[in-house]
């Protein structure tokens, strides 16, 4: 039997506080990153991703305290990622309670961060967050800085880099698709999957057909913001519809922590 | 009043969380860093993420892997995650290092095909009762690439490929390889029930 998929919702944090983007200008406020990680542990939600958007570097004693208040408070696991730049970074957010940090641009840069984590801390807790956007000509390319700038991995052989250097999940966002709702690109999910290590996808998430898509196509967990935010789709609902369809997923409970 | 469980601090991962999950659960406990700070009779709680030799050098440092080897038994031990690893007889992580000899058997590395690590929530079974987990057995998180066979101490069992020892018990000597403070409600009331199980018979040694 396999373990269940998992249902993440993603949550971007300013300055300690949970934001949304509005049509890539203002940042509406949600909340505080404690009271919305509460609600999703106890309507059902698998784990949480967070992700600081705040790119400086007096952000740090912030983060720390929400990170640490989620971590006492939270009794599902939960990934932190944005600006990590060093092994440091990691140290200090796992101390702070993170189960899993993301790293991105940084692990492109400097790939040997990886193997330095992986050794430090373990491979459980090292994600690498892939962004992805397919070229007609070139198949699905690497995209780092926010996926402003292109570089010339392919998704086939940094999978295969991050995997061999002790990544020990990825999570893997289609630019493409991002914000769009048709769908997660399956496939870039089936061409990450193809890996040892477990692949969340990211970007594109509409309905609850397309859950079961990604869960079909190898994805050990699936990711969405939006749907979950503004309560366009229950983590009950989705559960409900994947178990009817067949896939394995953890009932949601009653009651609450 | 009912005294303190000992949480053992060796610099492991998972501190925090047991901890914070602790203190919701109203459970009491102290931290403490070294064997001769740990008053005596208390039962002990053995965290751990990360690398069975590291653990376990860690944890001789200090003196606490002789403490748990000599007084595990009597006072009563919950390992969790990588802690019930230690507790047994040793892993394939660290081969020809003795593990704490606690519980049965030897950890195993899952393989390919298997996702490794088994990451995410997975159903446990219950194979035997023991009064430490008095609850229905649930959903949990789990996070590790290896993983203890099935033995006569299996309370619990969970299948990955095949089935593997969730929780386990000797006596007083009980291990889970889940995080169950990381498992939602069913996670912190599993956790609840062994810790207070642990409490309570310290009345009794």
């Amino acid at each position: 039997m396999n373990v269940a998929g998992r249902i993440i919702a993603c949550l971007d944090v300013k300055r300690g506080r949970v934001v949304k983007g509005v049509q890539f200008k203002e940042l509406r406020d949600l909340g505080d990153p404690v009271e919305l990680a509460r609600r999703y542990d106890a309507e059902g939600i698998d784990e949480l991703v967070f992700l600081d958007i705040t790119a400086t570097d007096e952000n740090r004693s912030t983060q720390e305290a929400w990170v640490s208040a989620v971590a006492r408070t939270l009794s599902i696991p939960f990934t932190v990622g944005g600006g990590v730049r060093g092994v440091a970074d990691i140290r200090r957010l796992l101390r702070a309670g993170a189960d899993k940090v993301a790293i991105n641009t940084q692990a492109v840069l400097t790939p040997e961060m990886i193997d330095e984590a992986a050794a430090e801390f373990g491979s459980q807790c090292v994600v690498i967050a892939m962004d992805v956007a397919k070229d007609a000509a070139l198949g699905h390319r690497v995209f780092i800085r926010a996926g402003k700038e292109r570089t010339e991995l392919s998704l086939d052989a940094w999978t295969a880099e991050v995997v061999r250097r002790g990544a020990g999940e990825i999570l893997l966002t289609s630019i493409d698709r991002d914000g769009t709702g048709d769908g997660f690109d399956l496939d870039a999910l089936r061409t990450a999957a193809k890996s040892s290590v477990p692949v969340v996808a990211s970007g594109g998430a509409g309905t609850e057909a397309h859950f079961a898509d990604a869960l079909r196509a190898g994805a050990s967990g699936v990711l969405a913001a939006t749907l979950f935010h503004e309560a366009i789709l229950s983590p009950a609902r989705l559960k409900a519809h994947l178990l009817a369809e067949g896939i394995r997923v953890r009932p949601v409970f009653e009651s609450s922590p | 009043m009912s005294r303190a469980l000992a949480v053992l601090d060796y610099g492991a991962g998972n501190l925090a969380s047991l901890e914070g999950a602790l203190a919701r659960l109203n459970v009491p406990f102290v931290r403490f860093t070294e064997a001769a700070a740990v008053p005596p009779g208390v039962p002990l709680v053995l965290p751990g993420v990360g690398h069975f030799s590291a653990a376990k050098r860690a944890l001789e440092a200090r003196g606490l892997w002789e403490l748990l080897q000599r007084e595990g038994p009597v006072r009563g031990v919950l390992g969790v995650c990588l802690g019930l690893q230690l507790l047994c007889e040793g892993s394939e992580e660290a081969p020809g290092e003795a593990g704490l000899g606690l519980l049965t058997g030897v950890a195993t590395r899952f393989v390919e095909p298997l996702k490794v690590p088994h990451m995410g929530w997975n159903e446990l079974s219950q194979v035997k009762a023991h009064p430490a987990f008095p609850t229905e057995p649930s959903w949990a998180y789990f996070v590790h690439s290896y993983a203890l066979p099935v033995s006569a101490d299996t309370v619990d069992v969970c299948v990955y490929g095949a089935p593997f020892t969730a929780i386990a018990a000797r006596g007083r000597v009980l291990g889970m390889q889940h995080h169950p403070e990381k498992s939602s409600a069913p996670g912190l009331a599993a956790l609840g029930g062994a810790t207070r199980w642990l409490l309570e018979g310290t009345d009794h040694v």
